[in-house]
């Protein structure tokens, strides 16, 4: 059990749904070592909050769970701005959607080609967070 | 003394003026004046002694038989005869008188020759002039009459009896005459004609039928002319002129050009011609209806004077092309503006139209109106349209179903799921609170998307016209906690008796939305104020709603603004439904809305209500 926790530094969960907030940090629990996550409501918190840890030096998280719909900044607006912050790190960002709308899809195909990190499409409802969703997989290796 | 009186007369013989000779019952030349002589080309000092039968010999032998009829039986008489002379010819005649001596003994004969060249001449012009004259009567077809007032004789040309199919030795009378006139009308007219002829001393002329003894009717062209002398007609003459086959002819077009008009002005199209400068030469009945003018009005203008500029300018570039390659423009989709504004479309085909020598020299039109057509053509493209928009809307609204509802279920089942495997007792009951909370949810989004449902389907709901001002008072007053609460002011400018066309509950949800909105989103530096203008324009009642708020950055969600489910403030209050429900509502109502804000200024709303279809 313990071999397959995975210790990361910080989690960033991205959605106004609660009840998804919940399910995910009850999934990630038993896959995850992490004492930093944060909660956001929408795409502009978490953007600030990103900032405010670039320009103070403190920990990029590593992983962030990205919901889609959701108000004033929804997550494609909030990818576009990330992607401007030039940061070094890779970061894993799950996009977690109820949308079957094959324009998202789309969007998603063509955002994972421009963004500098590793973005995965996750369509809900999700049972359990997979390894890859956690960090980057070397299929070579 | 004798020899004297020889000589004398000798000389004044041959001084006659007369060309004059004596010669002996032997036929020899005794004397003769030097006229005579000049005459036959004799020389005096050898002439006399000449047998003047040899002499005329050379010229025409019936003179010698004239001259010995002269001295055989005592009588004058006389025998033409020619000389050539040159190129032309001269023509003489000789007039052999008995002469006889004292004692009534005859002795010879006295000839005189008088050169008769003129009379000839004359007398062949004449029968020159007759001949041509005759000629021409039989290829005009023209006879010729004459009336003589005091015989009563009646004379017809050999020409105006071939016209009266009569013999040429038909001799006609004014009785006879006037019967050949076809009775009824024809025979009348030409009464009254003649009769006016003498009494008034009035030519006339006139195409009438007469009838020729076989019974076969012919049209005729009778002229009459009354020839006065002294202020009395003395004669009546004219012509009469066989005219039948050109009448015919002449009838035969006038059938034809009556068909064509006919056909021309009564064809459902607008037809007409124009010359080589683009020039009304002819226009039927529905072009002069089309363009509310006479024939008279159109013939010789141009496009340019009947229609817009552009549109005439096109029109002659059509006509220049069509005339330049011969080639017929067939069923081109013109527009046509007239000077009055009105447009109209039409299919229009330009012909070449060419001279008899096949040159052009102008072009046949024919305009259908398909203004009807086209205007049906709009309604379906309208129609087209209205249905792809709503089509469009309908796949978005499924998407946001899609999206909503799978949202709530993927969450029930991941908490079912999470629920079975749970063992730890408090975290079950978590779990299932959880649970009802989706289930509330759902049951909101389903009313929700129920609301936006009804409008979609209702759209046939009836609209009434409702006073504005007291509309916004009802909503003020049963907003007054909330609108307390956030210490807004409303300053309702709308004109007391401004009406808009709306269903009720329409307008109340779109009053109620955007003067909560107004008031929730308002900035936290200034009091609330929403002002509320409506003006009504011709098509439209412009409806505006402004406040002073937080405003939005239209640049960045200006796309989102009107979407389901978006929001764009940190408000507790907000659920991004409002806008998107009162926005379906005015579409439903044909209507539309706009917005416009600064941020950290205001938003101003305007809603367009539709006032043309009820």
């Amino acid at each position: 059990m313990c071999i397959l926790m995975k210790k990361i530094s910080s989690i960033f969960i991205v959605d106004d749904d609660p009840i998804t907030v919940f399910g995910i940090r009850k999934m990630l629990k038993p896959v995850a070592l992490c004492d930093d996550v944060q909660i956001f409501q929408n795409g502009k918190e978490a953007l600030d909050a990103l900032i405010q840890r670039k320009d103070e030096g403190g920990d990029i998280p590593e992983v962030i769970f990205l919901d889609i719909n959701m108000p004033i900044m929804d997550g494609w607006d909030f990818l576009e701005e990330i992607m401007t912050l030039n940061l070094n790190e890779k970061i894993i960002i799950n996009m977690i959607t109820s949308s079957i709308d094959p324009l998202d899809y789309q969007k998603w195909n063509e955002a994972k080609v421009k963004c500098p990190h590793i973005l995965n499409f996750k369509n809900k409802p999700i049972f359990k967070i997979e390894p890859s969703d956690l960090e980057c997989i070397h299929l070579a290796s | 003394m004798k020899a004297v009186e020889r000589i004398a007369q000798h000389y004044l013989l041959k001084q006659l003026p007369t060309a004059t000779a004596l010669v002996g019952v032997d036929g020899i030349l005794i004397d003769a004046s030097d006229s005579w002589l000049h005459t036959f080309g004799l020389c005096p000092k050898d002439a006399l002694g000449v047998s003047v039968y040899r002499l005329f010999k050379n010229y025409n032998a019936d003179c010698g038989k004239s001259l010995k009829q002269c001295l055989g039986k005592s009588t004058t008489h006389t025998c033409k005869f020619s000389k050539r002379e040159g190129s032309s010819v001269s023509w003489y005649e000789n007039t052999f008188t008995p002469w006889y001596d004292e004692k009534e003994n005859l002795i010879g004969s006295i000839i005189q020759t008088h050169n008769i060249t003129e009379e000839i001449l004359k007398e062949k012009e004449l029968d020159r002039m007759i001949k041509l004259l005759k000629t021409k009567s039989e290829v005009a077809k023209v006879g010729y009459w004459e009336f003589d007032l005091i015989t009563e004789e009646l004379f017809w040309c050999e020409e105006t009896k071939k016209i009266h199919e009569v013999p040429p030795s038909y001799i006609p009378n004014t009785n006879e005459a006037i019967e050949f006139f076809k009775q009824g009308y024809d025979r009348n007219r030409i009464s009254m004609l003649f009769h006016q002829a003498l009494s008034q001393k009035a030519p006339y002329s006139e195409k009438v039928v007469i009838i020729t003894p076989n019974g076969k009717e012919k049209w005729v062209k009778a002229m009459g002319k009354p020839i006065v002398e002294n202020g009395v007609v003395v004669k009546m003459f004219g012509t009469l002129q066989d005219i039948h086959d050109q009448v015919l002819v002449e009838m035969q077009t006038k059938e034809n050009q009556q068909l064509l008009t006919t056909l021309i002005d009564n064809i459902p199209l607008n037809i007409f011609i124009k010359d080589i400068d683009s020039k009304k030469i002819l226009v039927n009945k529905a072009e002069c209806e089309y363009l509310e003018k006479s024939p008279e009005e159109l013939i010789g203008k141009t496009d340019f004077d009947l229609y817009d500029e552009e549109i005439a300018k096109i029109s002659r570039e059509e006509d220049l092309e069509v005339m330049r390659s011969l080639k017929p423009m067939i069923g081109k989709e013109t527009m046509s503006i007239r000077k009055d504004g009105e447009t109209t479309y039409f299919l229009t085909s330009k012909i070449p139209l060419l001279d008899l020598d096949g040159k052009v020299n102008g072009l046949i039109g024919i305009s259908m109106d398909i203004s009807g057509l086209k205007k049906k053509e709009d309604q379906l493209r309208d129609l087209i349209n209205v249905t792809s928009l709503q089509n469009k809307k309908l796949i978005n609204f499924a998407h946001i179903v899609s999206h909503n509802l799978r949202s709530h279920s993927a969450n029930f089942s991941m908490l079912l799921e999470f629920l079975a495997k749970e063992e730890d007792e408090a975290e079950k009951e978590r779990i299932v609170s959880m649970l009802s909370n989706a289930s509330d949810n759902l049951m909101e989004t389903l009313e929700d998307l129920n609301q936006i449902i009804d409008i979609n389907t209702n759209v046939n709901l009836e609209k009434e016209a409702l006073n504005l001002h007291q509309n916004i008072n009802r909503v003020q007053n049963n907003l007054s906690a909330f609108l307390g609460k956030h210490q807004a002011e409303i300053q309702n400018n709308v004109p007391k008796n401004l009406e808009v066309q709306s269903v009720p509950a329409y307008l109340d949800s779109i009053i109620l939305n955007l003067m909560t909105n107004a008031a929730k989103y308002k900035s936290p530096d200034r009091k609330p104020i929403i002002r509320i203008n409506a003006s009504k324009h011709e098509k439209t009642t412009i409806f505006s709603f402004s406040d002073n708020g937080l405003g939005i950055d239209l640049e960045k969600y200006g796309g989102k603004i009107f979407g389901m489910y978006k929001t764009f403030h940190n408000n507790k209050e907000a659920r991004g439904l409002g806008l998107y429900v009162i926005k379906n509502q005015i579409e439903a109502m044909g209507g539309s809305i706009t917005v416009s804000s600064e941020v950290d200024k205001g938003t101003t709303f305007n809603v367009y209500f539709n006032e043309e279809d009820q």
